[in-house]
């Protein structure tokens, strides 16, 4: 299957601003992340077609992942 | 009013009685450094009667890059009482009340007394969550907002919205501990937070109640994500529980 990855604010520091992504069937929003070597634990939001999931989300062809850095600084 | 035409460069962005609204309201600013320094100067200017000010930090040589409180002359100050005199010498007709300490949930019924608005300026995860705790407790509209790098995220969150637990319940710590904050983001968030809460102030509908929008100064993309509501009452129940 194929989905589209979008990320945001520092997350683009070194790697894209959206870019499309073959996976196996019953892949995760995680499948996604570590490749980018992201950790779970990095994202503060992350959005499939709009909707809050978390990492174990399991993925559809044609998704649309969003995925957002905590920013909180004041 | 000792300084006629103060506010002709309002009109007619601003009725008459909108300005009279602006005279009549109270916000709370929580959080008076980056962000909460720069709402401080623009609700000081467009003419809101009454600011409460909460920040227990005193002003060092880090904050001169970015704070718009902050001198060469007032390092050591405590940062309320810094923006307290700087607003006033703006707007001597602007009541300026300051709370040396920080914010807590408890003290929310203390703070929040005879506000209209909470305007969060804020630099933890965390203490935003208890924040809209409170304002929700105290029926009271929140406008949000958060920075790091060239980067933001701004919202309004009314009583019974999960917006701040959404966007900032999951992570301890944001990316600007390692990025820092460079000057132009507070001022940009904070110009949008004011947007946002004159607006409620002057009974119009904000624009970013059940979304937020993502701000990125290094692209220039303003982009808006929405929080459907039913989300939020799962979210709500689950925080709470």
């Amino acid at each position: 299957m194929r989905v589209t990855v979008k990320l945001f604010a520092t997350f683009r520091d070194g790697r894209f601003k959206v870019e499309e992504r073959d996976l196996p069937d019953d892949s995760r929003v995680v499948d996604v992340l570590l490749p980018m070597n992201i950790s779970p634990e990095e994202v503060a939001i992350c959005l499939v077609n709009g909707r809050d999931v978390n990492e174990q989300h399991v993925l559809n062809d044609g998704d649309t992942i969003a995925l957002f850095p905590p920013v909180g600084g004041g | 009013m000792k300084f006629e035409g103060r506010y002709k460069r309002n009109s007619k962005t601003f009725s008459e009685l909108d300005q009279l609204k602006l005279a009549a309201s109270s916000v709370a600013i929580v959080g008076c450094g980056g962000l909460g320094g720069y709402i401080a100067e623009e609700y000081a200017r467009i003419g809101v009667g009454r600011l409460v000010l909460i920040d227990g930090d005193r002003l060092e040589v880090s904050n001169l890059n970015r704070q718009i409180m902050a001198t060469e002359l007032n390092l050591g100050q405590w940062k309320v009482e810094a923006a307290q005199e700087r607003l006033q010498s703006v707007n001597s007709e602007l009541r300026v009340d300051i709370v040396k300490g920080w914010f807590e949930e408890d003290r929310g019924a203390e703070l929040f007394r005879e506000v209209d608005l909470v305007c969060d300026g804020l630099d933890s995860l965390q203490a935003r969550v208890g924040l809209e705790r409170v304002c929700h407790q105290m029926e009271l509209p929140l406008v949000f907002a958060s920075i790091a790098s060239w980067f933001g995220q701004l919202g309004v969150s009314l009583p019974g919205d999960h917006s701040v637990a959404r966007l900032y319940g999951r992570a301890d710590k944001g990316v600007e501990s390692t990025w820092g904050n460079p000057v132009f983001t507070p001022a940009v968030l904070a110009s949008l937070s004011v947007a946002e809460g004159v607006k409620l102030l002057v009974g119009r509908q904000p624009s970013l109640r059940h979304a937020w929008l993502q701000v990125d100064l290094l692209t220039m993309e303003f982009e808006r994500f929405e929080i459907p509501e039913l989300q939020l009452i799962t979210k709500g129940v689950m925080n709470h529980g």
